[in-house]
């Protein structure tokens, strides 16, 4: 009888120290964040860009001993469309123990994983899609840090009114607008932005062309704009239709005062395509390079310096800077809440608020109540001997650096 | 009116690039009778074989030519003897293999670049002829020149050769002619390298104006399959006029209607065109059939 209670104590002192042990093995098992973006296929030139972004964020944090006492990690999860973005969520969840889900710049991809990763109670911070709809659905477990289409709207006419007007020597009321725009929604829910902000401007709009971003000939598009004859052509779109439609231009003889491209065009890919001549004083709105100035963005410096220690080049686009950006703000939000549950993560980020110019991106940090950050814009570039200068808004605009070949040549 | 030539102009070189991604695909078409799905993915090739001749030999496009339209005949033999040949009695299997061709090949590359955008450079970029209003770019100018002269010699060479009439045998009735001696694999073999050929001509010669991506095949197929059937199955003709069609239509229905609408014109011309004249407007009456008659 004694022998078998003492064996009896035994067990249950080796069961409690086993989930002693087991709930010590838990608290330092790492908190898991899944990054989903297109890693293979035709888009994953960015999708790992910014999964560098986040990474050297939780490299950063991980250095100064994690979030809520643990160790971060990034799981990549392979997502090009929005079939593969479910999949990808459900294999993270499930096979990963993931708990936080960071991504991506498609937004058909962020709109898939995001109600994914809700029927698994786990919070979607998106960091770069664009499209408007995804915070109109006011999905529980979703916040958006980066900049969205209205913004990159709001940016480009703002440039025109505060920089390009002056530039040209016009009133902004003198000044007129041709808006070209690929036609799928991405294109076209900026068109509109623009078309109602520059109005409300005074600016004359003088037509809004659509394009689709595969068309093999775009000569109609150039002639459309030349017949219109703007002082600004204002054209947002993808990498293929933009450089199309430079080198058409060029064929065309076609050279308006300003060009102003939303979006794509301030990439290697542009610059290979066209030459450095011809792209100066080409003018790109798209996300914050690391090359603002220190007071536009603090800590853009140290940004690019740990890039091109961690990965041995130059970064390949803009996007990481917001991506990076983006889980920084989320990494706050989580130790704030002390937690990675959907509702408490948001209820602390709700509270977060930053000025402007906090983040080496330039961004701050005030959510609305659609938990879209309301202080994270895009900026602009111009082509200048063959390198992207930061040059709007003027803050941002690095020492010593002003516009070139504007108007055109 | 200096416009409206523009424009006319513009539509005219369009149908050059219409007619020299088609001509290759039509030819496939017509001969062997199988739809290549796989030939905007050859146009691809050419396009990337461009690129590979100017970063590794430093060759300009224009020169790159003389390897690259080679290695894609070969390309073309490989495909016709490795997949397409052991399918020859299994039509719909030789349809879907293509398809398969076109993933794998569009991956391959894909795997390979990453998906960035590559550009070809060349001399003659940005230069053109200028009368008035009316622009004429080198690199277009110079794709109208070739497909003229390939429609020209493919003509001659179908009409004039020993091996140009054992195509058009083959194409007329496979049986007649392997009775008459004529080895049909050969001739087949022969025309899907020819068709691979021109498709990768058409790559180098549309690299300059176009930034590369695995996917950019596709852009041209329909715009391609849409020449084929207008112009008339198996027709060189019809590829080059179907293209200058097809060209001109775009470019007024663009600029004048709107650039959103000109894919939707040219498809309700396309449609109206079957109705009235199912065999295209330079096919034969039952050509659509020949090639399925014996096999069935």
């Amino acid at each position: 009888m004694d022998i078998k209670r003492s064996l009896r104590s035994v067990a249950v002192a080796g069961m409690l120290a086993a989930g002693l042990a087991g709930g010590t093995a838990l608290a330092q098992e790492p908190l898991r964040i899944g990054a989903i973006n297109p890693y293979s296929g035709p888009l994953a030139l960015y999708g790992d860009e910014l999964s560098r972004g986040y990474q050297l964020a939780i490299n950063e944090r991980n250095a100064r001993g994690g979030v809520l006492g643990r160790k971060l990690e990034l799981v990549r999860g392979d997502a090009g469309n929005p079939q593969q973005g479910i999949a990808a969520v459900d294999q993270l969840v499930t096979r990963d123990k993931v708990e936080i889900f960071v991504g991506t710049y498609i937004s058909a991809v962020s709109n898939a994983a995001s109600d994914a990763a809700l029927r698994h109670q786990k919070l979607y911070w998106d960091t770069n899609a664009l499209a408007a709809e995804l915070t109109e659905r006011k999905l529980a477990n979703f916040v958006r840090s980066g900049p969205y289409s209205a913004h990159f709207g709001e940016v480009s006419v703002r440039a025109i009114v505060e920089m390009i007007a002056p530039a040209l020597g016009k009133q902004p009321r003198n000044v007129s607008v041709w808006i070209e725009h690929e036609d799928s929604i991405y294109g076209k829910s900026i068109a509109e932005v623009q078309k109602q902000l520059l109005e409300g401007k005074g600016v004359k709009v003088l037509g809004v062309g659509g394009h689709n971003f595969r068309a093999t000939d775009l000569t109609d598009v150039v002639l459309r704009a030349r017949k219109a004859n703007p002082d600004v052509w204002l054209q947002t779109g993808y990498v293929p239709d933009g450089n199309l439609m430079l080198k058409t231009a060029r064929e065309q003889g076609y050279k308006p005062p300003v060009m102003l491209w939303v979006g794509t065009g301030d990439t290697f890919e542009t610059l290979d395509a066209l030459g450095k001549e011809y792209l100066e004083g080409l003018f790109v709105v798209s996300y914050p390079r690391p090359d603002i100035s220190e007071s536009f963005g603090p800590g853009a410096t140290a940004y690019l310096n740990a890039y091109r220690k961690a990965y041995n080049r130059e970064p390949i686009a803009p996007q990481g800077l917001t991506a990076y950006t983006g889980l920084r703000m989320l990494l706050e939000a989580v130790e704030a809440a002390g937690s990675t549950e959907p509702s408490r993560v948001r209820a602390a980020a709700a509270k977060l608020d930053k000025p402007l110019n906090t983040y080496p991106s330039g961004f701050g940090v005030k959510f609305d109540d659609k938990f879209q950050n309301t202080r994270a814009f895009p900026t602009v570039i111009q082509w200048q001997a063959g390198k992207q200068v930061t040059v709007f808004p003027n803050e941002a605009r690095p020492g010593g650096v002003s516009l070139k070949n504007t108007p055109r040549k | 009116m200096d416009t409206v030539l523009n424009v006319l102009v513009v539509g005219i070189l369009l149908g050059g690039i219409y007619g020299l991604v088609s001509i290759g695909l039509n030819l496939i078409f017509g001969v062997i009778r199988i739809v290549n799905f796989a030939q905007g993915e050859l146009v691809m090739l050419g396009m990337y074989g461009a690129y590979l001749a100017y970063t590794m030999l430093g060759l300009d496009p224009y020169v790159s030519v003389l390897v690259v339209v080679p290695a894609l005949f070969v390309i073309g033999l490989v495909m016709q003897r490795l997949v397409i040949q052991p399918l020859q009695n299994e039509p719909s299997m030789q349809i879907f293999a293509t398809f398969a061709l076109l993933i794998l090949l569009q991956n391959v590359v894909l795997a390979l670049t990453r998906g960035q955008g590559y550009s070809v450079p060349t001399q003659v970029a940005g230069m053109g002829l200028e009368l008035g209003e009316i622009r004429i770019p080198a690199t277009r100018l110079v794709i109208f020149l070739a497909v003229t002269t390939i429609a020209v010699l493919l003509h001659l060479f179908l009409m004039h050769t020993l091996a140009g009439k054992s195509i058009r045998a083959v194409t007329q009735d496979r049986q007649a002619a392997r009775l008459m001696g004529i080895n049909v694999e050969r001739t087949f073999t022969v025309t899907f390298g020819i068709g691979a050929a021109l498709a990768g001509l058409a790559g180098v010669l549309l690299a300059p104006i176009y930034t590369l991506s695995p996917g950019i095949g596709g852009n041209f197929i329909l715009a391609a399959f849409a020449v084929v059937v207008l112009g008339g199955l198996g027709s060189v003709a019809g590829a080059y006029f179907g293209g200058l069609i097809v060209g001109l239509v775009e470019a007024f229905a663009g600029f004048y209607i709107d650039p959103e609408l000109k894919q939707a014109i040219w498809f309700l011309i396309f449609l109206a065109v079957l109705v009235v004249r199912p065999t295209g407007l330079f096919g034969q009456v039952g050509a659509e059939e020949v090639g399925f008659r014996e096999q069935g």
